[in-house]
């Protein structure tokens, strides 16, 4: 906590607490403690101090308690020469500041000086005021003052239903006219509600907007308050409400109150033009609600997280902001306010001048329809998705560099490089692949383009159509970043894509792109078991093997083949209530048969007691449940002290005497079933296949068409279990379909199973 | 020889819902409905406690409706366009509970506006003195602009206000929390779906007790064994102790039935399938007894003497609580 801060704050606390007491005490004398006390059309009575304190002020005396209590949570100004951490002082002083202004302001009304009068404003729809707006008193010009209830239901609920994304206090006067009004459409434009109090040196962004014509109100989305910093208590009011309505809390609940809106209500402080001591403890208060206060001048900043979800005072120095123009700074500074507070962006529709959706993605377009394509036989096309730093990624931004395929001959073809750059507070590094693969389905999903591969062998051809619709470029670009978001939003802040065309720049993003890709698979290499603490479960198949789950570690990745590790890691991460959940290990009880306390425990409660025990490297013991979706299955051939591996496509006779789908039936339904187990084909590769019962050396017999898919693969597996001719002395369905030949097999190609220990 | 009768003994039990407030409580009802609280599977009596019977509630639209089978529209004649009287005609046939469909548009063929939605129900709640659950039209947008405004004019019925599914439950969930009102929560049969709908419902604040679960279910001959099972599998979780499934189901096998061939179709059919009207209400009826054996403890019907055969089904069941004890 800056020491700074903390001063100031203290300071301008205890010089408002002790105002509000003096304004409480000629009240009391000159209008008597039975004087009415309220906020137009509330069952709230004062809100926040119903919240916070669980008083119902609804006369003068009430608020004296209210005052005590204020007094009680100021401290002595922090001494120059002993350092504390000052961060529980100041909350304190924050909260007092806020007490305090809500009473100042419900004394106003008692004493008719709320809602702020101001000559010659109508509001665009606001808070409403008989006394004052009825046309035959001439209609008094005022600002809004509070909100009321009605509102409150009509916001809040969009509030919590996400239809919203939040609201900013905007509090003092933008550097002119212009960038006051430039920040308003910006939190406009994104469904941020404005509210607006503060000025400096007499001027508002009150009179700013007002000068510029800008309609405020209900109406707009934009309420003005006040044209003091006491006004912004409104906001303040406003939160406490919205989690008394819609987070069924009571009043006096404050940690809940406060907790609810830090995690719920996504509200910033955007405090424009010089702090002062007032400024400093609203802030305080401010940030005990858990929203964030982002300043446009110079002030200490209170990076470190903790109360509010990210930084707790953000100074980002209008004059120092890149841009070109006050403009874009303005715009900077919002998106900055965005980040800050966590709000998430929602792009409602993928904007491409094609039909867009998922029943496009199996689209094909052929030769004669093809307008161009990138990739495949005559081009290269890559793509590269990488995480930057949030301030390095221009959200929405789509560059093409190079030409554009206007020039290239119909049905011709040209090299392309898609790079996309995303940010966010929840990316991880390790999501980056998981992030690059769905490029081949956002791009799949617009009419009239078709994907294939991925990394630097992907491949994409537009169609005519698509081309005379005017689909260009920079349309994968908008695509990528509509579907980032709408899908990922949970990892994803911003994206920025750039498409590359210019060849020289294109070789040098290529040698960066197959770096990464050389990097990732390296670490997918070394990411073993042994390195991590947690596995995921995987119960998308419940739905038709209830009691089957898989257990997906970094070195077996589920049966299924659709989902490792990283998958359910980044899934989990995007939908914490999903199918994918982490599983604790805990102690180890088997290294080498793998079992753990944790993943028992798991498999109990996620088979719902129908398996006790699930070791993740033995066929023999206790092996792996399956549901039915596995590619291959893998059986014990007791008289060949092996297994078989069956492919799901290979529909011939097995040494088994059953074909796959007759032995699909064993090995499915969610049964433990010692001796028969189903797989994904890439868990064969693994050095943790079957481990505990011997390894790969046990495969005897291997579906052929696995050893054309995986040649390259199965190679590298031979090499590392130290017999290179391996896969050669598997025997597969084009020479042997029965035990006899399978044994006549073995003996003949010296296979290493027949000097291995018996399996059981 | 004395022959012991194994036992099944749960730690778990399902969670007691009330529907309905009396006028002490803040609303306007004669009577309330309380569900679930069981500790057993279905009518096992002797293993466990049914303190709460299975209701039946009759569906009833807000105007006329357009889709209806004509034996339907036949039975209930003049009530069908008046939303106050059918509620009075499904109180007399013997309804627990009224369920209100709002139609997607009104009579002349516009969008149902806030305030012919609020105008139904009010009705309704005029025209009865039983709970009342109401269901949008059920496309999102529709949803949430009428079940807000109905929410908000009756504020502290502890009406049932659907249907919330994954897509788009935050608002109905809102104005039920800001309203004294329960939710109910649809997931397309699946466990897990259900499961994380209500994870995701309670995660914004509402009380579990004010969660009722729609597992969604098939007419007999049409998914129901699916169904079914779903059903199962969430009570058996339930009473093993998973707080998550813990949740009255409500289930609405008068919708299912009514759209399979055998209720729907009159003509053209082989002589075998016997007297249509007979055929129909035994669909609707088998179908939702069916489902009261998988745990239903509110089924939604269609047809008054089906209502009848199900309730004295139920009765039954219920009765052999005293050959246990």
């Amino acid at each position: 906590m800056s020491r700074y801060i903390a001063k100031r704050a203290i300071r301008g606390a205890n010089a408002l607490v002790r105002e509000a007491e003096l304004m409480l005490n000629r009240a009391l004398k000159e209008k008597g403690e039975d004087q009415k006390v309220a906020f137009p059309n509330t069952a709230y009575y004062l809100p926040l101090i119903y919240g916070m304190t669980g008083i119902a002020v609804e006369k003068l005396e009430d608020l004296v308690p209210v005052i005590e209590q204020a007094k009680r949570l100021l401290h002595p100004m922090p001494s120059d020469n002993l350092w504390t951490p000052y961060l529980g002082e100041t909350l304190d002083s924050g909260m007092a500041t806020l007490l305090a202004a809500e009473a100042i302001e419900a004394i106003r009304f008692v004493y008719g000086l709320q809602p702020e009068r101001m000559p010659g404003f109508t509001l665009a729809g606001g808070t409403s005021y008989p006394e004052l707006d009825a046309p035959n008193n001439g209609r008094v010009g005022h600002l809004n003052g509070p909100i009321d209830d009605i509102q409150l239901r009509s916001w809040g609920i969009q509030l919590v239903d996400g239809r919203m994304p939040g609201f900013a206090a905007i509090v003092g006067a933008a550097k002119s006219n212009e960038v006051a009004v430039k920040i308003v459409r910006e939190l406009q434009k994104r469904n941020i509600l404005c509210f607006l109090s503060g000025n400096v040196n007499g001027r508002s962004i009150i009179h700013q907007l007002i000068e510029e014509g800008v309609e405020l109100g209900y109406d707009t989305y934009t309420v003005p308050f006040g044209t003091d910093t006491i006004s912004a208590i409104y906001a303040l009011g406003f939160a406490t409400r919205s989690a008394l309505t819609f987070g069924g809390l009571k009043p006096g609940q404050a940690r809940e109150i406060l907790l609810y809106n830090r995690e719920r209500v996504f509200a910033f402080v955007l405090a424009l033009g010089e702090v002062d001591d007032l400024k400093y403890a609203a802030a305080a208060g401010a940030i005990n609600f858990g929203f964030p206060v982002i300043a446009d001048t110079v002030i200490p900043e209170i990076l470190p997280t903790g109360i509010t979800k990210y930084e707790h005072v953000v100074s980002m120095p209008f004059n120092e902001i890149e841009g070109a123009d006050d403009l874009e700074k303005a715009e900077r500074l919002v998106q900055k306010c965005i980040e800050v507070r966590g709000v998430k962006v929602k792009v409602a529709e993928v904007p491409v001048p094609v039909p867009y959706g998922s029943a496009f993605e199996g689209e094909v377009v052929r030769k004669n329809d093809m307008r161009v394509e990138f990739g495949g036989k005559h081009s290269r096309c890559f793509e590269y998705l990488f995480m930057a730093p949030l301030d390095e990624v221009v959200d929405g931004k789509v560059e093409v560099i190079g030409p554009s395929f206007e020039n290239v001959e119909p049905q011709g073809h040209m090299d392309m490089g898609i790079i996309v750059q995303v940010a966010g507070r929840q990316m991880q590094e390790d999501f980056e692949p998981v992030l690059e693969r769905q490029i081949h389905y956002f791009i799949n999903g617009a009419s009239g383009i078709q994907h294939i591969g991925q990394r630097d062998i992907a491949w994409i051809r537009i169609s005519n159509n698509a081309a005379e619709k005017g689909f260009k470029l920079e349309h994968f670009g908008k695509i990528l970043h509509a579907r980032y978001h709408s899908d990922f939003g949970a990892i994803v802040d911003k994206v920025q894509v750039t498409i590359i065309t210019e060849p020289e720049l294109l070789q040098q993003w290529l040698a960066k792109a197959r770096a990464a890709y050389d990097y990732r698979n390296k670490r997918l290499a070394d990411l073993t078991d042994d390195k991590v603490d947690e596995f995921y479960s995987c119960t998308l198949c419940q739905s038709f093997a209830p009691n089957h789950v898989c257990i997906i570690s970094p070195e077996r990745l589920g049966l299924c083949g659709a989902y490792n590790w990283l998958d359910c890691k980044a899934s989990y991460n995007i939908n914490p209530t999903g199918p994918n959940q982490p599983i604790k290990l805990g102690k180890v009880i088997d290294p080498v048969k793998g079992y753990w306390t944790g993943t028992n425990e798991y498999a109990k409660i996620g088979s719902h007691g129908v398996v006790s025990e699930v070791s993740m490297y033995s066929i023999m013991e206790n092996p792996m449940t399956a549901c039915g979706c596995f590619e291959c299955i893998v059986m014990l051939i007791p008289e060949a002290n092996g297994v078989m591996v069956v492919s799901r496509e290979d529909p011939s006779m097995t040494p088994a005497g059953m074909t796959f789908s007759t032995l699909a039936g064993i090995a499915g339904g969610g049964l433990q079933t010692p001796g028969v187990m189903g797989v994904g084909k890439y868990f064969l590769l693994s050095p943790k296949f079957i481990s505990a019962d011997g390894g790969f050396k046990r495969v005897v017999w291997m579906s052929s068409i696995l050893k054309e898919m995986m040649a390259e693969e199965l190679k590298a597996v031979a090499e590392r279990e130290g017999d290179p001719d391996l896969i050669e002395k598997i025997a597969d369905e084009r020479h042997v379909t029965t035990v006899e030949e399978l044994l006549a097999w073995l003996e003949e190609h010296n296979h290493p199973v027949l000097a291995m220990e018996p399996m059981f | 020889m004395p022959v012991e009768v194994p036992k099944e003994k749960w730690p778990g039990s399902v969670r007691t819902i009330t529907l309905g407030a009396l006028p002490s409580e803040g609303g306007t009802r004669k009577r309330v409905v309380t569900v679930g609280g069981e500790t057993a599977m279905p009518f096992m009596h002797f293993e466990g406690e049914i303190p709460n019977p299975p209701v039946v509630a009759i569906e009833i639209k807000d105007r006329k409706p357009d889709d209806w089978s004509p034996l339907l529209l036949e039975t209930w004649k003049d009530v069908i366009d008046d939303p106050a009287q059918w509620a009075a005609a499904a109180e007399a046939a013997g309804a627990d509970l009224i369920v209100l469909a709002l139609s997607l548009t009104n009579r002349n063929g516009e969008p149902t506006s806030p305030d012919e939605a609020v105008a139904s129900v009010k009705a309704v709640l005029r025209a009865t003195g039983l709970p009342l659950i109401v269901f949008g039209p059920g496309q999102a947008e529709a949803d949430n602009a009428l079940l807000v405004a109905v929410s908000e004019a009756t504020k502290g019925e502890r009406l049932a206000l659907g249907i919330c599914e994954d897509k788009n439950y935050r608002t109905i969930v809102a104005t039920a929390m800001a309203n004294d009102h329960l939710v109910t929560a649809r997931t397309p049969m699946d466990v897990n779906l259900a499961k994380q709908l209500n994870i995701l419902i309670s995660d914004m604040g509402l009380p579990l007790d004010r969660i009722l679960m729609d597992p969604t279910t098939g007419a007999l001959g049409y998914g129901i064994e699916y169904g079914f099972s779903v059903m199962e599998r969430l009570r058996l979780a339930a009473l093993q102790g998973d707080k998550m499934t813990q949740l009255p189901m409500i289930v609405t096998p008068g919708f299912e039935a009514w759209k399979a061939k055998e209720s729907k179709v009159g003509e053209g059919v082989p002589a075998s399938w016997g007297d249509w009207l007979n055929r129909a209400i035994n669909w609707e009826t088998l179908t939702a007894l069916t489902l009261v054996e998988s745990g239903a403890d509110i089924v939604v019907l269609r047809h008054p003497e089906s209502v009848k055969r199900v309730k004295a089904a139920i009765e039954e069941l219920m009765a052999a609580k005293s050959l246990v004890s």
